[in-house]
């Protein structure tokens, strides 16, 4: 099959509503949404507290955070496989291939991200913002909750950028996922796959889904920060 | 009101404010001028708990507050505001009410008490129109009209007039003027003459971190 023959398969797959490929796709944005919602309280609270607090130990969590960007995905996958294979300390739990697994090592791969975004924007915005609100009788909680609302726009894309990570990441959810067929099988694990296989046609539809997800997500913080983001 | 035995505020290297007794009696009014720098701007945050200083025999409406809760119970009564007041990016009419939420204040009598202040303030034709595009003067207006909401035992006014000229000027002294004669607790960092020499004013002058009351 040429590149133009599977190119044009890859359209059939697509637009024929093959339910193998579209499975795939639920999969992966089912796994990267429930991943990302699991990280985006902690990350952001985490976020906040470093931004705004000053107390021993902050400067090492700052720096592990930063650290964790750029962690490679197969580390964290290798790490959480040892953590829940049988013998492993959580083996009790029989997490290991199956989604719930996935969305364990999407959270932990989402949450770094989150927390650097957070800290960037609270420690970017304007002091003003929180001594007003104190100076308001705002108690902690609401204060931080104005601090995050009027830094809104920064710190979604730091959400947005999470979703990029998970839905696009291959090491982990291979290694915690198995990549079986129905259960955890999902775009970048299935493009893997069907790549080394010689079979073009749906690693090319599945990669033109994924450029569309990305773009999409990139288009909505355009759009949100052309409304208020550029201020 | 709010009075203390002593205050002493210093940065590395460089004693900023070192205080003797000093308080605003309740309905008072008191402006304290000073050239820049000399402290009118951080006594205020000292004094609306943004920044920590040492503070001996510091007492509120007559009861002795321990200093390192000093903002903690001071909260509530001392509302400060800053020379160029921060709007939050909802609504002017939620700008007003932000402190009334925090107090818990129930929604008919916060609804009728914003309307009060939008009416005092006389933003109440502004009321659609996005915070960050009000002008200097009027984003002083509703930042006035925001603490008057709460009915503070204190006003704590930084440089209200500054960058304001014509009628922004004219109309933030007006509101301020109100308050005077309304018997509401104020101090006031400033340099316009016009406030220095209301009414009723009670004047100091900051000077190599002495007040001087002139």
């Amino acid at each position: 099959m040429t590149l133009l023959d599977a190119t044009g398969e890859a359209f059939r797959l697509l637009f024929g509503g093959d339910p193998e490929l579209w499975g795939i796709v639920l999969i992966s944005i089912k796994v990267a949404v429930f991943g990302l919602l699991l990280a985006v309280l902690p990350g952001i609270a985490l976020g906040y507290v470093l931004a705004m607090k000053r107390f021993p130990g902050r400067r090492v969590l700052v720096v592990t955070m930063q650290s964790l960007l750029a962690f490679p995905t197969v580390v964290v996958g290798l790490v959480l496989y040892m953590l829940l294979s049988r013998h492993g300390p959580a083996g009790s739990l029989a997490l290991l291939f199956t989604q719930d697994a996935m969305i364990l090592g999407q959270a932990i791969l989402a949450f770094p991200i989150l927390v650097a975004y957070t800290i960037s924007a609270v420690q970017g915005a304007d002091p003003r913002v929180h001594e007003t609100a104190v100076c308001l009788g705002a108690g902690w909680l609401r204060a931080a909750l104005t601090t995050l609302n009027e830094t809104r726009f920064a710190v979604t894309a730091g959400v947005i950028n999470g979703f990029g990570r998970a839905i696009s990441e291959v090491g982990c959810a291979l290694m915690i996922g198995g990549n079986i067929a129905g259960v955890t099988r999902n775009i970048t694990t299935a493009i893997a796959l069907e790549t080394s296989k010689g079979e073009f046609a749906q690693g090319i539809a599945l990669g033109m889904v994924l450029v569309v997800l990305a773009l999409g997500v990139n288009i909505a913080l355009a759009v949100m920060q052309g409304e208020g983001g550029m201020k | 009101m709010l009075r203390f035995s002593r205050l002493h505020k210093s940065y590395p290297g460089r004693a900023l404010l070192d205080l003797g007794e000093f308080g605003v009696a309740s309905g008072e009014a008191c402006v304290i001028t000073g050239d820049n720098g000399s402290g009118k701007t951080t006594l205020l945050r000292v004094l609306a708990g943004l920044e920590p200083a040492q503070i001996e025999g510091l007492c509120y409406r007559g009861i002795a507050v321990p200093a390192n809760t000093y903002s903690t119970a001071l909260r509530r009564d001392v509302v400060y505001v800053h020379q160029h007041p921060y709007l939050f990016s909802t609504s002017i009419a939620e700008n007003i009410a932000y402190g009334l939420k925090a107090r818990g204040v129930p929604r008919a009598q916060r609804d009728r008490r914003v309307h009060e202040a939008l009416q005092w303030s006389g933003v109440a034709l502004l009321a659609g129109v996005p915070p960050q595009k009000l002008s200097g003067g009027e984003k002083q207006r509703v930042a006035l009209a925001r603490a008057k909401v709460l009915q503070p035992h204190l006003f704590l006014l930084d440089e209200p007039t500054a960058n304001l000229d014509g009628e922004a000027r004219a109309q933030v002294i007006a509101l301020i003027r109100q308050l005077v004669q309304e018997n509401s607790s104020l101090l006031i960092a400033c340099h316009d003459r016009e406030l220095i020499e209301l009414p009723g004013m009670r004047r100091f002058h900051l000077e190599s971190g002495k007040l001087l009351d002139t």
